[in-house]
């Protein structure tokens, strides 16, 4: 169900190539959502075990994760709270994902006024991805 | 946190979800009340955990809408041009509005999903509608599978840029509030552009994580989407849903209506209270 997207082949039959196009988007979302519902669960259930500021390592109490560096540090002793925030992170990245897969078949469909649509639509998820920091 | 603590955070995201689901609206709406008003949570980390959430939820949901050809891709993409933006500018006006307007403007939205809930009858398709010269240009006219009519219904759009200045509203309260505005979205293509309902909520739907992430990146960069919270919350919200949407197909329309229009005036009544500093003891 969650196996690769492979690139449909080009082909002049508008409909078909458009059914493949609704399969990619669908199974996009899908991985993505299991991807992050995986991590958030795994880090979630740890928190029960060792505490959110823990760490599966036994490595001493560490901060809050807020910066990328802290939540690598975070990820390689096993926090929790690193943990379930990678799997946020995934699920914000999920639906841009999502715009991406679109984007990317319109292209197939030579459809140039909603590539240029879904690629204004992935510009303004940047910016708000990038506006803060 | 204790471990107690987070296990009642993610019971009460699970009925959040519950409800959310059965009664058509996003999960959001009410699990910000419940965080804020039984957890005590500051309303910017509850909007903060509720956009991720709603992420969940909507992707989610949206698998199944996309296979069933339910969902318009093209117009889904084009007004999310409206939606994002929208969301980008409500996400950044968060953090200067105080609190008192946020609860206000929640118990609104919460009112007119109320409206809608009560006046929503039978599921009849929209007259048959000239498509606008916008529409056509956009290419937006479609058709889709209907399963209770065991026909392919052809439908076409009109009025796209009021349906997109609406997007842009949706797109801003979304991003104000840390909820899905499936309300004003399904409003947006059902009455202003004359989508069919079915298109018109599998495409919201679908709508909502775009929406949401455009947004949930400006809470994380904030700080305002902390782990401990939103964890629970998001993982207790997708469950909640997913199970409300297994119990809703048993269910009759208006049974689902007659337990939890109720429910959300009461929750939209206490939001207005704290919005206009009300103490009312019996809503807690």
């Amino acid at each position: 169900m969650t196996g690769p997207a492979t690139t449909p082949p080009e082909r002049p039959d508008a409909r078909l190539s458009s059914d493949e196009l609704r399969l990619v988007v669908a199974r996009v979302l899908l991985a993505g959502v299991a991807l992050s519902a995986a991590l958030i669960l795994a880090g979630f259930l740890a928190s029960l075990f060792v505490g959110w500021d823990g760490s599966l390592l036994g490595a001493a109490r560490g901060g809050d994760p807020t910066d990328v560096g802290a939540i690598a540090e975070g990820l390689r002793n096993l926090r929790p709270q690193a943990i379930a925030q990678l799997g946020l992170l995934t699920l914000v990245l999920t639906p841009m994902a999502r715009v991406a897969a679109s984007l990317g078949l319109f292209a197939v469909e030579h459809d140039r006024m909603y590539v240029l649509i879904s690629l204004v639509v992935l510009a303004i998820l940047i910016a708000g991805l990038l506006v803060i920091r | 946190m204790t471990p107690g603590a987070d296990v009642a955070l993610f019971g009460i995201s699970v009925l959040s979800g519950i409800i959310g689901a059965l009664a058509g609206v996003g999960g959001g709406i009410l699990v910000i009340p419940a965080l804020t008003t039984i957890f005590g949570v500051d309303i910017h980390l509850a909007i903060g955990a509720s956009i991720v959430s709603i992420i969940a939820t909507s992707s989610g949901a949206a698998v199944a809408y996309v296979r069933d050809r339910l969902t318009n891709l093209r117009v889904g993409m084009f007004l999310e041009v409206a939606t994002t933006t929208g969301a980008v500018g409500g996400a950044l006006a968060a953090a200067v509005v105080a609190p008192q307007l946020l609860y206000v403007l929640l118990a609104a939205v919460l009112g007119l999903s109320i409206l809608q809930q009560v006046s929503r009858l039978g599921e009849e398709l929209p007259p048959e509608v000239m498509p606008s010269r916008a529409a056509v240009a956009l290419r937006l006219a479609s058709s889709y599978p209907d399963q209770q009519l065991r026909r392919e219904v052809p439908y076409a759009a009109r009025r796209v840029g009021l349906g997109f200045v609406m997007m842009l509203m949706a797109g801003f309260l979304s991003g104000l509030l840390g909820i899905g505005s499936g309300v004003l979205k399904v409003l947006a293509m059902d009455g202003v552009m004359r989508l069919p309902m079915k298109v018109s909520t599998a495409t919201s739907n679908f709508m909502i994580g775009v929406t949401a992430a455009a947004s949930a990146g400006i809470y994380l960069g904030r700080g305002d989407v902390d782990a401990r919270l939103a964890a629970p919350v998001a993982l207790g919200v997708l469950t909640g849903a997913l199970l409300g949407s297994r119990v809703l197909v048993r269910l009759r329309n208006r049974q689902v209506r007659l337990i939890f229009v109720p429910i959300m005036v009461v929750v939209a009544l206490q939001m207005l209270a704290r919005g206009l500093g009300l103490h009312v003891a019996f809503l807690g």
